[in-house]
């Protein structure tokens, strides 16, 4: 178990540093970023419980406003419910997604541990932690605690998700594809078809992505999960170029669900790619107003950057970001290693980078550690790694555009990966790389 | 199904039943870094894909016929618009029946159901001025179902094209007379009997706290009708005996199990996630970690997962009990549970010394095909008894839980009186005769099919 007092005081500190920059937007966020207008209502509702049974993903009785409460409650009456603790931790890494708020992982540990400690063996309580695990980006972590979940219980469908999730960051995509299968089989639905959508995405099978995700949005019931699947219909589209068809779907996510951050980004997304860069910076001044998240401000500093003002603010809410999330625990070198490679000291990048590949050898961060190297002038290092990135087929017009330009730079023929890029991607702008990053 | 849907295992869901949209129904972005880790949902509540209770009788007033009802979609909030309810039109909807005692369905009811959305984009109101019929123009949004049979004789056939689903009760503003539209909804089946698919009142009545038991709880804070004032989705079809016994003959062969299925559609085929019999299996018989294989599984494989039969040989609720109450718990192994929950009642399976509900006593049927299986059984010979006592078979009244299930039986207080051996010895525990303390569902039902009372208007916290 990790020390939970440590990281706590320490994020104190940290944040009053901070604050200036920081304090008044996340404050903001966790009141009203994602939550849609149309918030409280009584319908039933889904949740995004990672323990299936243990009833995190619950409907119920409505009117049950503070849901981390109702179960607070619960426990002090019946101290003993290890799945009431399983659920209460889960309920706070839910809350840890929805909030940006990482303080909310402690809490989370806080809980399970007392689940743990009660039925370590229990195969909710085990898919509560591999949850929290994969929430902190933990992810050999979190596999080794869904495998035990799974076998626990072979027929937790939730388990498989978390096992899928962090496989496929730690680069076995077979792995993930196997728990996505498992996991439909269990339980078709929203949950397993957005994965199996991911996963032929990454394989390079956009049509079976975007089939997937269109049943996915079938079976959507909340208008959140609806926003969310319309969010990445529409990713697909702009990944493939399409920014019509992307602006359409990002905006029926928002008509969805009208608090739906990450649709106002893609809007943002798809006008700085059709050429309209001021209405793109509005855009995303206005998402990270709501949301600073590394992915939103780097996209923005280069929106303004190349709108030829200047990005450093943007650049200032960053490393102040970087600081609050290293003080609650939660390593992300990935973005720090594309971050610093595009913008910042390319040797930085290396060691993000290498620190990153190490622990999640997947393609992500094959490509930003060739991409790092070849910043530093490292490009005939850089090339097995962007060769890595590019192996298994995802037409990612930003990792093809690496490796034309590390082939390139190694002295060797770059013309078939630069029609690739395009291929994939006809409105690809290398000027502005963190807007053709996934999400 | 999964425990936190399915009714019978609210003990967990009304820990959390809380964890309502406003709090846990968006999207998560990601704490560290959104470029580097999707966040794809986790498994979300799916209720109209959960089975939350499920019954048969004898028709009270056409004792010639037997009615299945099933529910899915628990707590349906009767001021839920303007997302109303609906059945899922890509899954299917199934009660199953095994007259012969294997385990494997003899006679399958599917419904699947389609939309019919006159809303186009310029509201999202579900009607558009008073609804006074089912056909009524004003009623923007209704869904239609078809209804197919199995058997092993005619394989799989129609019997009802474009059925009309009883909509959701929007209130006496909009649906003046909401009887006379579910009336309207009933719809007769070729060769006799009736169906019906829509909504209605939650008529199972308990409160959940009895299960904190389980949890190291006590009985002192129940009471309370959990369930009261909510609503469901209910499928009914009432339909002759002989049509679901072996050989067509109800009278050599009265003994039937029912179980009620839900399969969703995905890429590869359809995949059943739920499943339901008898009801509070998941307190009584299903581990925990087994709920999920269980839900998957169709009864024929339940024999064969020992740890199912061990919960039934070694229950835990009656040890609790001796813990808490100091009433003894009856010997193991309990194979009177065992006939109870996975055998039917006859003499030839256990202690019970009674011929009552399992498919082994029909004459038509071979005991060496006979499979202990997980099912809510009826013998549809036991006659219809005009003053139903909602303790059923325990009180003497035969043709009650857990012989079939009526509407009216109080199956919580039941499940612990059976839990503490009253089956076997013939004599209630006077100490939880109280039981749960909720008697009866706060509507009353009707008197003719499909009996369940019709759904609320009124928002639950005001009644």
């Amino acid at each position: 178990m990790r020390d939970t007092l440590r990281p706590r005081s320490r994020a104190r500190t940290v944040a009053g540093t901070v604050a200036g920059v920081l304090a008044v937007a996340v404050a903001v966020t966790a009141g009203a970023t994602f939550l849609p207008a149309s918030e409280p209502r009584p319908v039933l509702t889904t949740t995004t419980a990672a323990v299936p049974a243990a009833g995190a993903g619950v409907y119920g009785p409505a009117g049950g406003p503070g849901s981390v409460k109702a179960l607070q409650d619960r426990l002090r009456r019946l101290p003993g419910d290890h799945q009431a603790w399983a659920a209460l931790g889960t309920a706070y890494v839910q809350q840890a997604r929805i909030t940006a708020d990482p303080a909310y992982y402690t809490k989370a540990e806080q809980a399970l541990g007392r689940a743990a400690r009660l039925a370590p063996g229990d195969f909710a309580v085990l898919t509560g932690r591999a949850a929290l695990a994969a929430g902190r980006h933990e992810f050999a972590e979190a596999a080794r605690l869904a495998r035990r979940a799974t076998e626990a219980n072979p027929y937790g469908a939730a388990a498989y998700g978390v096992l899928a999730d962090s496989s496929t960051q730690l680069g076995d995509y077979a792995e993930a594809t196997r728990a996505v299968r498992r996991m439909t089989e269990l339980r078709p639905g929203v949950s397993s078809f957005t994965r199996a959508s991911y996963d032929a995405e990454l394989r390079g099978d956009t049509a079976r992505a975007r089939m997937l995700m269109e049943a996915a949005l079938d079976d959507a019931f909340t208008s959140e999960d609806r926003a969310y699947c319309r969010y990445y219909l529409g990713e697909l589209a702009l990944r493939a170029g399409d920014l019509g068809a992307a602006e359409r779907a990002y905006g029926e996510a928002l008509r969805a669900s009208p608090g739906f951050l990450p649709a106002r980004a893609g809007l943002a997304r798809a006008a700085a790619l059709g050429g309209d860069l001021e209405r793109a910076a509005a855009g995303y001044a206005e998402v990270v107003g709501r949301l600073p998240l590394a992915q939103y401000v780097v996209e923005y500093g280069e929106v303004v950057r190349k709108l030829g003002r200047d990005p450093s603010p943007q650049w200032a809410v960053l490393r102040a970001q970087k600081d609050l999330m290293a003080a609650n625990g939660v390593r992300d070198d990935i973005t720090w290693a594309e971050f610093e490679a595009d913008h910042g000291s390319p040797d930085a990048a290396v060691r993000h980078a290498k620190a990153e590949y190490a622990r999640n050898p997947n393609m992500v961060a094959a490509d930003a550690l060739a991409w790092a190297l070849h910043k530093a002038g490292r490009s005939r290092e850089a090339l097995p790694y962007t060769r890595e990135a590019t192996a298994l087929g995802w037409r990612n017009a930003l990792i093809a555009h690496h490796r034309g330009v590390i082939e390139k730079a190694s002295g060797r023929d770059a013309n078939l990966f630069s029609s690739l890029a395009t291929e994939y991607n006809p409105r690809f702008d290398p000027a502005l790389p963190s807007l053709a990053r996934f999400t | 199904m999964e425990l936190r849907i399915n009714r019978r295992s609210l003990i967990v869901l009304a820990a959390v039943g809380a964890l309502s949209a406003s709090s846990f129904a968006v999207l998560r972005p990601e704490p560290g870094g959104a470029s580097s880790h999707r966040e794809a949902p986790m498994i979300a509540g799916d209720p109209r894909n959960d089975n939350t209770d499920l019954y048969a009788f004898v028709s009270p007033d056409k004792p010639d016929t037997v009615t299945l009802i099933a529910n899915w979609i628990p707590f349906e909030e009767p001021v839920g618009g303007p997302n109303f309810y609906t059945f899922d039109t890509k899954s299917r909807y199934n009660i199953k029946i095994d007259n012969n005692g294997n385990g494997r369905p003899d006679i399958t009811y599917q419904w699947t159901f389609r939309d019919e959305d006159k809303r186009g984009n310029s509201t999202f109101l579900y009607n558009n001025g008073p609804v006074t019929s089912l056909d009524d123009p004003n009623l923007l949004y209704r869904q239609r179902y078809t209804l197919k049979k199995y058997d092993a004789k005619h394989g799989w056939t129609t019997i009802v094209k474009d059925g009309v689903v009883a909509p959701s009760n929007v209130g006496p503003a909009s649906m003046p007379d909401y009887a006379k539209l579910r009336g309207q909804s009933l719809r007769k089946l070729p060769g006799g009997g009736v169906t019906f698919a829509g909504q209605a009142d939650e008529a199972f009545f308990l409160d959940l706290r009895v299960f904190d038991l389980l949890y190291g709880g006590d009985l002192s804070e129940v009471g309370q009708d959990t369930t009261k004032g909510y609503n469901v989705h209910s499928v009914a079809i009432q339909v002759p005996k002989n049509d679901l016994a072996v050989k067509g003959d109800a009278k050599r062969n009265p003994v039937i199990g029912v179980w009620a299925t839900t399969e969703k559609w995905s890429p590869d085929g359809y995949k059943q996630v739920s499943r339901l019999g008898q009801p509070l299996v998941n307190e009584v018989v299903v581990p925990a970690g087994l709920k999920d294989a269980f839900n998957s599984l169709s009864p024929d494989k339940d024999a064969g997962i020992p740890a199912v039969v061990k919960r039934v040989t070694e229950p835990e609720l009656p040890k609790l009990i001796e813990g808490i109450y100091k009433i003894p718990a009856p010997k193991t192994p309990r194979d009177d549970l065992v006939q109870i929950f996975l055998t039917g009642i006859a003499k030839a399976n256990g202690p019970i010394k009674a011929d009552l509900n399992s498919q082994i006593l029909n004459k038509d049927v071979d005991p060496k095909t006979f499979r202990p299986s997980e099912m809510l059984r009826l013998n549809m010979s036991v006659p219809v008894e005009p003053k139903p006592n909602r303790l059923g078979l325990l009180a003497g009244d035969a043709q009650g839980f857990p012989n079939g299930r009526r509407l009216g039986d109080d199956v919580v207080d039941i499940a612990l009186q059976v839990m503490e051996g009253a089956a076997r010895t013939g004599k209630l525990v006077d100490a939880l005769a109280a039981g749960d303390k909720v008697d009866a569902n706060d509507r009353p039902f009707q008197t003719t099919f499909p009996y369940i009372p019709l759904p609320s208007a009124a928002a639950v916290n005001t009644r």
